[in-house]
């Protein structure tokens, strides 16, 4: 049975509707990332969960039980905010004593627990410390330690590592993943970085102006995005897109129009009728200098040595963008036209709708 | 005036021959905070001349507390005392013999004011600064309005409530006035301060368990700290400059009078006994003295906190 269940879930402030319509199934110990962009109301929709916002329609349940008027306290969530919202007057004991003494918890039972919190999350030398005289990192991991105490069912985090600079962000990214194995608690955790959902994603859901887009796994969403969308929010640099025309669809083939490029044949069986209009996608990363099943001339605007990778940008005939990624240094020059193809089982196809056709 | 305004410019005419060779090696100092001599000469010239106005009174009222009597009247007139002395703050206690009663009346109606506004103004500012409600925009433009209105135009009214009430002639018909009329700005100061302090904070305590009440006191009350202490110091010494008028009004007992009134006691049936006057005024101002150099260093934080914060 799943933990969490999310049914016809809307909201609407005023006028505006944020949420519309949102179904989804969580099971225990799972780890889900919302990822959007912003906007696209997934921080609204955790603060849903998290009983901060009234729900307009729907339901919410966990381990089925309709919790959509319980206060957070009663569902037995806990959240991690954004801006850490820890108690800058308090010290570090107290911060994570702060869900205990609220409790009303005996002393050494507070003691023990924000003792084994404190030692999970290697704060044990800060504990006297205040918040202020912490570095981000040390912030964050108090804010988490927070919400580990009160030993909730359902963790929520809110953009935890957005305020972070680079290098710690991906430390702190691998100490939540720990965190969550040793716990073995539900995560729902809401980022606009895509790289942050695929890398810690048991099952990543997309959300695009209050709707789900997609649900699946980091690997299902890379290679079989179901919409346009998503494919070009998932991976990174973006997906490219080269718009075309169907000129014929047997049943096995569909050969495609894409103007000054050419035309192109690609193994698919969908129904599709001619004239219509698609878009052709293909990953940065799945392009290679030279020849391929299919091969296109473009002239680099600009290059990007990053040493392990080289990344060209280029514009197609048609003026759309077009990025290529090449492992190593090879030998491209800006301005100097080169020759890059692609295999066919690599290329993604969607329809007028932006749906994938396959 | 220009006695002390001359001794600035001598001072800071003087001081690049002393401060220029040090800025040339290095100065400490950041660009921005950087000034040349004149720049620095007359920014000092500026402070005494504006000291200088607000203190003369000051300066002239406690000289004149150190003149025998007869020296006021003199002509031509001494601006310093001769022979002066303090036996004003001597015979004051004697001539008008309630006068420690009135200073005590003072600090005790300015006292229980500000432990009244406070007690009102601090959910009061939370419940502005966290809760949507309807009317609260119509309410706060109200406060302001209210404001405008000084006590005095609404005297007789008052004065008529206060009979109503049957509070004429006691503490209560200096203090409820007094504590009404300063807790609309309160409320509007102490309510920009708690809306500095993140809606989050809130929000965590929440998700948390703890209900309004208990983050009201646990989080936001020394969160707020501050803003409530420049609440507190200017509710007090508002209290202590406004209590005069309602005092003459809703008053008639010598022993409940503050200070301001109670002054009127050294006017006499022929003379005006001015040295024991000002003596009993710059007594009558310690106490205030007294709290705002015991609270000063919250003020301060006060003021500049909601500026490092994030």
């Amino acid at each position: 049975m799943s933990q969490l269940s999310l049914k016809r879930l809307e909201k609407s402030f005023n006028e505006a509707r944020i949420i519309k319509g949102i179904d989804l199934e969580v099971s225990e110990g799972e780890f889900v990332v919302f990822v959007g962009p912003s906007g696209c109301g997934k921080s609204t929709l955790l603060r849903m969960i998290a009983g901060l916002e009234d729900v307009t329609e729907g339901e919410i349940s966990i381990s089925g039980k309709v919790v959509n008027d319980l206060p957070p306290v009663e569902r037995g969530i806990a959240m991690v905010f954004q801006s850490y919202a820890l108690y800058p007057h308090m010290t570090v004991y107290e911060n994570i004593a702060f869900p205990l003494r609220v409790e009303k918890l005996p002393k050494d039972e507070v003691e023990k627990r924000v003792q084994a919190a404190a030692k999970v999350l290697q704060l044990e030398p800060r504990l006297q410390h205040r918040p202020g005289q912490l570095s981000g990192g040390q912030r964050q991991r108090v804010a988490i330690g927070r919400a580990i105490v009160r030993q909730p069912k359902i963790f929520l985090f809110d953009e935890p590592l957005s305020n972070l600079d680079a290098a710690l962000r991906s430390e702190m990214r691998i100490e939540l993943m720990e965190l969550h194995k040793r716990l073995g608690s539900t995560m729902i955790y809401v980022t606009h970085d895509q790289v942050e959902a695929m890398t810690m994603a048991d099952k990543i859901v997309v959300l695009d102006a209050g709707v789900i887009s997609q649900v699946g796994s980091p690997l299902q969403l890379y290679h079989k995005p179901d919409n346009l969308f998503v494919a070009g929010f998932i991976g990174s640099p973006k997906m490219n897109f080269i718009n075309g025309t169907v000129k014929s669809a047997d049943g096995t083939t569909i050969t495609l129009d894409l103007g000054a490029l050419g035309t192109l044949a690609l193994p698919r069986s969908a129904k599709i009728g001619a004239g219509q209009s698609v878009t052709l996608g293909i990953r940065p990363e799945h392009l290679k200098l030279g020849a391929g099943d299919f091969t296109l001339s473009v002239t680099p605007r600009i290059i990007e040595h990053l040493g392990i990778h080289t990344v060209l940008y280029a514009n197609l005939p048609a003026g759309e963008n077009f990025i290529g990624l090449f492992e190593g240094a090879p030998e491209v020059e800006e301005t100097k036209p080169v020759q890059i193809g692609f295999t066919l089982d690599q290329v993604h196809l969607f329809d007028q709708a932006g749906l994938a056709v396959y | 005036m220009s006695d002390v305004a001359r001794t600035e410019e001598i001072a800071a005419v003087e001081s690049p021959a002393l401060v220029k060779p040090a800025s040339r090696v290095r100065s400490a100092k950041p660009m921005i905070d950087r000034y040349k001599w004149y720049e620095v000469a007359s920014i000092y010239l500026g402070i005494a001349v504006f000291l200088f106005f607000v203190l003369a009174p000051f300066i002239e009222g406690f000289l004149v507390s150190l003149k025998p009597l007869a020296q006021l009247f003199s002509t031509p007139y001494s601006f310093i005392p001769k022979n002066g002395s303090f036996d004003a703050y001597v015979n004051m206690w004697t001539s008008v013999p309630m006068l420690g009663m009135h200073i005590f009346n003072s600090f005790f109606i300015s006292s229980v004011v500000t432990l009244i506004v406070i007690a009102v103004v601090v959910p009061a500012a939370y419940a502005f600064a966290r809760f949507q409600f309807p009317a609260s925009g119509l309410m706060l433009a109200g406060f302001l309005a209210v404001n405008m209105f000084s006590g005095a135009v609404l005297l007789i009214p008052l004065f008529r409530l206060m009979r109503g009430f049957g509070m004429l002639n006691t503490y209560w018909a200096m203090i409820v006035p007094g504590a009404a009329f300063l807790i609309p700005s309160s409320i509007f100061l102490l309510r920009t301060y708690m809306l500095r302090i993140p809606r989050e904070l809130d929000e965590a305590a929440w998700v948390d368990g703890a209900s309004r009440l208990y983050t009201l006191r646990r989080v936001i009350l020394p969160l707020a700290m501050p803003g409530i202490v420049v609440v507190a110091i200017m509710t007090f010494i508002g209290a202590y400059a406004q209590q005069f008028i309602f005092a003459l009004t809703f008053n008639s007992k010598t022993e409940y009078m503050p200070l301001p009134v109670g002054l009127f006691a050294f006017f006499g049936k022929q003379e005006v006994q001015w040295n024991e006057l000002m003596a009993a005024s710059f007594v009558g101002i310690l106490p205030v003295m007294i709290v705002i150099v015991f609270l000063q260093r919250y003020l301060v934080a006060g003021l500049t906190a909601g500026a490092v914060k994030q």
